[in-house]
């Protein structure tokens, strides 16, 4: 029956083609509008981590003191301070816990090969590579006692190992970064990363770096961060020394919290470093605060995706609601002219049910067509986007969700639409156009 | 001869039609209005006056990997040198850029920290005596630095700065009374009086809550991370950029020259999220628009195929074509009006929300005013070529029997 | 009153050239009841038109109360077939939207008449038919006779000096088609020229004059009728 339908739409769309084409047309303009915006915000708010996203978690304590604020919606600064990260890294719980912070070397090797360029670094912990699920092709982490001792160690992104060693397996080989040379321990795999979630601090939408070593070297090598400081009270901070004291945030922490005990744990202790801190004059609150958020919560708090692109979203679908208002009016045109056909097909015997049904095969299959070339136009659309916008080249694509979801979105706009042309048309008095012809 | 009455009777004895096109109006006021006033917003955001000769200006970074050389003193060998190349207006090394999304701000305050005081929050730039000139932009009052007013160092304990040129903006908004020239204010506890005015230019952040507060301090700080700014003869900025790695490695070779970029094109990074939303918004309206006149193209050529006959029975009771092509655009023209009365107000009520969950103002009623009379103008237009059709209905249709 | 003089008319079609009519002449004096008979396909349509304006003739010459059609243009034709002509059509043609009052409303509302002079008219009209109490129903709540007994009521409320009848009671019963035949002869005896296009040859023989279509060409009426008193001795 429903090849019956398909085939006899078929026909009826071969029978008016220019109406027929004028919706699908109404129907991809729409599709494709919405597409193109949609696509964008499914890839800003996606997941970047769904295996674990509920387990790693953002940590920010409140330093300042009381009647201070930041421009968090609750207060709250986005980093920490240098001595908490460190407090924080070495205390007893979590297992896994990373502190971190971005930076930039010069990069250079032994020889007159490479001329020296700059790159983008990240100071962390180990447990980095772990936690937000870094794959390895050559070598892998250093050690914690590497970690400890400030070790000259680094590894390094596949981009980068393909342009100094060309691909090769590198490990044990030297390069030079401002003037020191460090061990490659690690060569990490194609890291496909649309979100930079776990440091949201200068755009979402940049690529991961490309070296990273250890986070003690921060402290050794005096390093600065080419992120955010953001300080709240005068300091006089005239050493690398006063720095490292001072309150001044400007490092990311992250802890993995398997379970709701080891966040209850963690909680606690939290709670209780707070209050310790306090005796020595810092966290000058009444009561103690601190916030925990797992990567979707974080991507929320940080506006990942941006208020434009939400005002885009919400036009998009009223733009739909405009071709669907559109594809109603040239449905209702398309099936009321061919009442007098219904007529002959009731008076033959077909069931209300049956008309019903194959204006809704017919609408099924025009709204089938429309996001087909709906989708031909949103890849237009985000082609357009990424032209105009690099920085969103790796978000302003459509994954399998979002290219499967444009025709399914069209059918149901389309049967939406061809709902009450369907039953106007199946409510035809088979009487009425047999007397007069 | 308006028939108003019976085509609103008639209007109401078919609905659906009308209803549709009245909805697809409403929608596309409500959208083209609010949408109208953003596009309007981020076009005045995008084609501020910044202040600087954009085309003339370019900035580069050094990272100085080398550590055998007196950082400062090489930046100031540097400086020499760019002055005297061939092109160059000016140039000097500038601890922020301008523009460019990426720099350093402070509060600004009467008295000395940790003291409280009045405090306005400012962009600095760490800069020379040569600055103003490199960015182009005019003293309006008082006097530039001295040469023995900059501070040259490598260390980062030396405070022996004391005085700073502002923006009017700055200086308005600290000293309101308009006798802000020659007072001292605090930079944390370090005390600087204003020694000159500078014109109108703008933060590094355009979007900054204080955008053009800007004050030139003149301290120069030997870091391994530099960035420098040169000021080129018109038109020829694209070939002293071509020149200036090679010309920097000459003069010290252990370091990295890179982000070469026209200011120009560091505003155009910085803007470029708003640009998009401009160009993905009037993308849409235009679209929007079309659809709409489409949908009520289309909509009036099936009404005048359903009531083809009826034309050519008024035509044979003596309708003039004229008369024909009223009706339409009277029907349209009605059905226009409550889609438009509708629009208004689904117009206000989505600024509204846009107010309360966005950063964006309240939408001026001359948005919602303009987008009416453009699309009640569109409608008109969208009908006048299928009445035109319709009124060349032959009269004889009416004796048809079919 | 209403002269057509060798009147020809000719469709063109890309293959192939059909006279609809050829050289037709026909006089038609005031106050004359004249019924038009023919075959299907014989041009009587094709005559109603012309002679109501509603189509363009390739030559000859057409005078309607003094006025040569031919030289009119567009809005004269319309001004005049709003003025001089009432139309009566085999499908009533009433305008579906519009309620019995606004229908024979149309034509007054062309031609720029007062609201108050319009509605003493109309509900005269709508008196003289017999449909005063129907004004605010819409054409689908009345029978086909009622509908055309408001057809008539929007010719006659122009007042016209001809009605131009196609076929007005083929879509109706015998006794709804009686109903109107009277109508007409009444309205014929209150001073109306009245042409009628029939194909019934029982409603052609009650009116006054009839002249026969065939091939496009006016045959010749007076042999016809004489055939038909003729037949009616035989018969009697």
């Amino acid at each position: 029956m429903l090849l019956h339908y398909l085939d006899l739409s078929w026909r009826s769309f071969k029978r008016t083609p220019l109406v027929s084409m004028l919706m699908v047309l109404a129907i991809a303009i729409g599709i494709g509008v919405t597409m193109t915006s949609l696509s964008v915000y499914h890839m800003m708010s996606a997941d970047p981590i769904p295996e674990k996203s509920s387990q790693l978690y953002a940590v920010q304590l409140q330093t300042m003191d009381e009647g201070h604020t930041w421009w968090t919606e609750d207060n709250l600064p986005m980093q920490l301070t240098y001595q908490d990260a460190v407090n924080l890294q070495n205390a007893p719980v979590p297992e896994k816990k990373v502190a971190m912070m971005r930076t930039g070397f010069s990069v250079y090797l032994d020889s007159d090969k490479v001329k020296p360029f700059t790159s983008n670094a990240r100071m962390t912990t180990p447990n980095f590579f772990n936690m937000f699920n870094v794959s390895f092709i050559y070598g892998g982490e250093w050690s914690e006692q590497q970690e400890q001792s400030a070790a000259p160690v680094v590894v390094i992104s596949k981009e980068l190992n393909d342009k100094l060693f060309a691909g090769n397996n590198s490990i044990g080989q030297l390069i030079y970064l401002d003037d020191y040379s460090y061990e490659v321990v690690g060569v990490i795999a194609d890291w496909s990363l649309n979100l930079k979630y776990y440091d949201l601090n200068n755009g979402a939408f940049n690529e991961p770096e490309e070296l990273f070593l250890p986070f003690s070297l921060v402290k050794t090598k005096e390093l600065t961060s080419w992120g955010n400081s953001n300080g709240w009270k005068h300091e006089n901070i005239n050493s690398y020394a006063d720095r490292m004291q001072s309150e001044i945030v400007w490092i990311q922490f992250w802890a993995q919290l398997d379970n709701a005990e080891q966040k209850a744990n963690y909680e606690n202790y939290l709670n209780s470093y707070i209050q310790e801190q306090k005796k020595r004059g810092r966290f000058a609150r009444e009561k103690p605060e601190y916030k925990l958020r797992d990567v979707n919560q974080w991507m929320q708090y940080n506006n990942v995706v941006s208020e434009d692109n939400k005002i885009l979203v919400g036009l998009s679908f009223m733009f739909l609601a405009v071709c669907l208002a559109n594809i109603l009016g040239l449905l209702l045109a398309k099936f009321l002219r061919r009442a007098p056909e219904v007529g002959v097909r009731r008076a033959l015997g077909a069931s209300k049910r049956q008309v019903f049904l194959q204006h809704l095969v017919e609408v099924a299959m025009l709204g089938c067509f429309g996001g087909l070339v709906g989708i031909v136009l949103a890849q237009l659309g985000l082609w357009a986007v990424r032209q105009s916008y690099d920085y969103y080249s790796s978000i302003a694509t459509m994954d399998i969700t979002m290219l499967l979801s444009a025709p399914v979105i069209a059918i149901t706009t389309c049967i939406v639409a061809g709902l009450y042309p369907a039953w106007l048309v199946c409510r035809t008095n088979p009487a009425i156009y047999l007397k007069s012809q | 001869m308006l028939e108003i009455k019976p085509i609103f009777h008639a209007l109401c004895r078919s609905k659906v039609g009308a209803i549709l096109l009245l909805i697809q109006i409403a929608i596309t006021t409500a959208i083209v209005s609010n949408a109208a006033f953003i596009i309007q917003d981020r076009v005045a955001f995008l084609n501020q006056e910044t202040g600087y000769p954009e085309q003339d200006l370019f900035m580069f970074n050094v990272m100085t990997f080398g550590k055998d050389i007196d950082l400062s003193q090489q930046f100031e060998l540097d400086e020499a040198m760019l002055r005297a190349l061939p092109g160059v207006v000016n140039a000097a090394q500038s601890s922020s850029i301008p523009l460019s999304g990426s720099g350093s701000a402070s509060s600004f305050n009467l008295k000395p920290a940790p003291q409280e005081s009045k405090s306005i929050r400012s962009s600095y730039i760490f800069i020379d005596e040569h600055g103003l000139d490199t960015y182009g932009v005019k003293l309006i009052a008082g006097r530039n630095f001295t040469e023995d007013e900059v501070t040259i160092t490598n260390s980062p304990t030396e405070r022996t700065t004391n005085v700073t040129v502002v923006t009017q903006a700055l200086l308005d908004e600290l000293f309101p009374e308009g006798d802000g020239l020659g007072k001292t204010i605090y930079f944390g506890d370090l005390p600087l009086t204003i020694i000159g005015v500078a014109d109108h230019m703008k933060s590094p952040w355009l979007k900054d809550s204080h955008p053009n507060n800007v004050a030139l301090i003149p301290y120069i700080q030997g870091k391994t991370y530099a960035q420098f700014a040169v000021r080129t003869k018109h038109g020829q900025r694209a070939a002293v950029m071509k020149q200036i790695e090679t010309a920097m490695l000459n003069n010290y070779n252990k370091r990295v020259i890179n982000n070469i970029n026209g200011l120009d094109q560091l505003k155009d990074e910085y803007v470029a999220a708003d640009k998009l939303m401009m160009r993905m918004l009037i993308v849409l309206i235009t679209i929007l628009v079309l659809v709409t006149a489409l949908g009520i193209f289309g909509l009036t050529l099936f009404n005048i195929s359903k009531r083809t006959k009826q034309i050519g029975t008024r035509r044979a009771l003596g309708a003039r074509k004229s008369a024909i092509i009223n009706y339409f655009l009277v029907e349209n023209a009605m059905i226009c009006c409550v889609g438009l009365l509708l629009g208004i107000i689904a117009a206000l009520l989505l600024g509204q929300l846009l107010m309360q969950h966005f950063s964006i103002a309240a939408l001026p009623p001359s948005y919602i005013a303009g987008t009416a009379i453009m699309v009640f103008v569109m409608s008109l237009l969208a009908v006048f070529g299928p009445a035109k059709r319709a009124a060349n209905i032959s009269p004889s249709i009416a004796t048809r029997t079919i | 009153m209403l002269k057509m003089n060798n009147i020809s008319k000719l469709y063109q079609t890309e293959m192939v050239q059909t006279h609809a009519l050829r050289d037709f002449n026909l006089h038609v004096d005031e106050g004359e009841f004249i019924a038009v008979t023919g075959p299907s396909g014989s041009g009587k349509t094709t005559f109603l038109n012309i002679a109501g304006m509603l189509e363009p003739f390739s030559s000859g010459e057409y005078l309607l109360d003094g006025i040569d059609v031919g030289k009119l243009n567009d809005n004269q034709r319309a001004d005049c077939r709003n003025q001089k002509i009432g139309f009566i059509f085999q499908g009533f043609n009433l305008i579906p939207d519009l309620n019995l009052y606004e229908n024979i409303e149309v034509p007054l509302r062309y031609r720029g008449i007062k609201a108050s002079e319009r509605k003493r008219r109309i509900e005269q009209c709508l008196e003289q038919v017999g449909l005063a109490s129907r004004a605010k129903h819409l054409p689908q709540q009345l029978s086909g006779g009622q509908q055309q007994r408001v057809a008539i009521a929007r010719a006659l409320a122009g007042e016209p000096r001809f009605l131009l009848a196609d076929e007005p009671t083929g879509n109706l019963d015998s006794l709804m088609a009686r109903q109107v035949m009277e109508l007409l002869e009444q309205i014929n005896r209150d001073g109306a020229t009245i042409i009628m296009v029939t194909h019934d040859p029982e409603l052609a023989r009650r009116a006054p004059r009839n002249i026969q279509v065939v091939d496009g060409q006016l045959a010749d009426f007076t042999l016809y009728q004489g055939a038909q008193n003729l037949k009616n001795v035989a018969g009697a």
